[in-house]
């Protein structure tokens, strides 16, 4: 695993030098959550049953336009391939690239909860909630970095991941919207929702896991 | 015992699509030897060249480097090769040391810094050191190239299309190191011969993907297309 934390470092050295990625992640993720805001005061009094829709949307779309980048810079600067040559497992190549893409996320998804705590009047940062966003952004940081790999090759990649992420991660935002909804005491219905988000995770991380030295042949 | 040769290609092709890139080529070099591979765009260079790298997987054949096959034995490949290609393949909102302790890391090189070190003060890049890649010209970038491929002293050296971006000073020491420096085998594709012609022991000319022996002296590689 040396391997993986040096990717991991490099990467994270990376994202602090080179911010424009994460920064236009982060100002979507903010701008929406203000959005929200704003439009829900409106009509309604009790926002509650409306913040799982507007926590995990936000959390999607913010870690498919950072996953993205992730692996642009990489194809750009022929440095993906440069990885490729080095002597290790290519899944050690893979696990720095998630790790690192799930540490920047994590703290675009805290910054988030802050600000909606403030401006939804909700406690939001709490153990539970914490566990579930993070177990669910493990689950879609582990697809999304593997389709993000798959677009190195394509000249629309940045078209190519959202197709792609999106439909496979309906199965993961029902499942992190209801076991949120049940931290928060909005009614979700009585489904395992909490497993579905760990075994949709667990699903992901090892398939991609495996698919991963596959789809980096050419 | 012999030992194995450093590139040892085997029937190897590769298509892509309706077209067909390599046809069935053989090729063999000896340990320590440098050999030119010449011939037009999308001749098959870079292609031959991405299979023995582990980049791309061969339709038939085989291929193997220091007696391991490129496909099923690509770690111990890969331990073995330093590739340099047109582009330098740096990260450039990384300095120059960085990146090199970075390669050096993933290719677990002992002594990484002292290594790294040397290299930065022989290409000249040592004052520059704490720079940003991005800042420097592109002949650095090459140099810097030169040091990423060589810092785990590979056994044998993959170059394609060495020197583009380079500088005259930049040309001086790819030679110098190519006419001089025999811990390693060098299999380079080039269009210009001219550039070649001072240190290779034999040119191998590329055509529609079959290869030739061109010039040269053909004791070190042995071919068939």
């Amino acid at each position: 695993m040396t391997g993986a934390a040096a990717v991991v470092r490099k990467d994270l050295m990376l994202l602090w030098r080179h911010r424009s990625g994460w920064l236009s992640a982060g100002t979507f993720a903010t701008m929406s959550v203000l959005t929200y805001s704003f439009a829900f005061d409106l009509v309604t009094d009790d926002v509650r049953p409306l913040l799982p829709g507007v926590l995990w949307v936000t959390f999607l779309f913010a870690g498919i336009i950072a996953c993205s980048r992730s692996f642009a810079d990489e194809v750009e600067q022929g440095t993906f391939d440069a990885m490729l040559l080095a002597p290790i497992p290519r899944t050690s190549l893979y696990v720095g690239k998630v790790v690192a893409n799930l540490v920047a996320l994590l703290s675009i998804e805290l910054a988030v909860m802050v600000m909606a705590t403030i401006l939804f009047n909700t406690t939001l940062l709490t153990v539970e909630l914490a566990a579930i966003v993070a177990v669910g952004t493990a689950g879609y940081v582990t697809l999304t970095t593997l389709l993000a790999t798959l677009g190195t090759r394509v000249r629309s990649r940045e078209v190519l991941l959202p197709v792609l992420a999106l439909p496979l991660l309906v199965p993961l935002l029902i499942a992190g919207v209801r076991a949120t909804g049940g931290v928060l005491d909005v009614p979700s219905g009585d489904g395992p929702w909490l497993l579905l988000l760990v075994v949709f995770t667990i699903w992901s991380a090892a398939g991609s896991a495996l698919l991963f030295p596959l789809v980096v042949e050419q | 015992m012999t030992a194995a040769p450093a590139i040892e290609v085997r029937g190897l092709s590769k298509r892509y699509g309706a077209s067909t890139v390599l046809n069935a080529v053989d090729l063999e070099l000896a340990p320590g030897s440098k050999t030119a591979l010449v011939g037009a765009n999308g001749a098959g260079k870079s292609t031959l060249l991405a299979i023995l790298s582990t980049l791309v997987v061969p339709n038939d054949g085989r291929a193997r480097i220091a007696g391991f096959d490129v496909q099923r034995e690509g770690v111990e490949v890969r331990r073995r090769i330093g590739v340099l290609s047109h582009r330098p393949m740096l990260y450039e909102d990384l300095t120059p040391l960085e990146n090199l302790l970075f390669f050096s890391a993933l290719y677990r090189v002992p002594g990484a810094h002292a290594r790294a070190e040397a290299f930065l003060r022989l290409l000249g890049l040592w004052s520059r050191r704490a720079e940003p890649v991005s800042v420097l010209s592109r002949g650095y970038h090459q140099r810097l190239g030169i040091a990423r491929a060589l810092i785990h002293s590979p056994e044998v050296l993959l170059l394609d299309e060495p020197e583009t971006g380079l500088d005259g000073e930049g040309m001086e020491l790819l030679d110098g190191l190519m006419l001089h420096e025999r811990s390693f085998t060098v299999l380079a594709a080039t269009h210009r011969v001219d550039r070649v012609e001072g240190w290779a022991d034999a040119v191998v000319r590329v055509s529609h993907g079959r290869l030739d022996i061109d010039g040269g002296r053909p004791r070190t590689a042995t071919m068939a297309g």
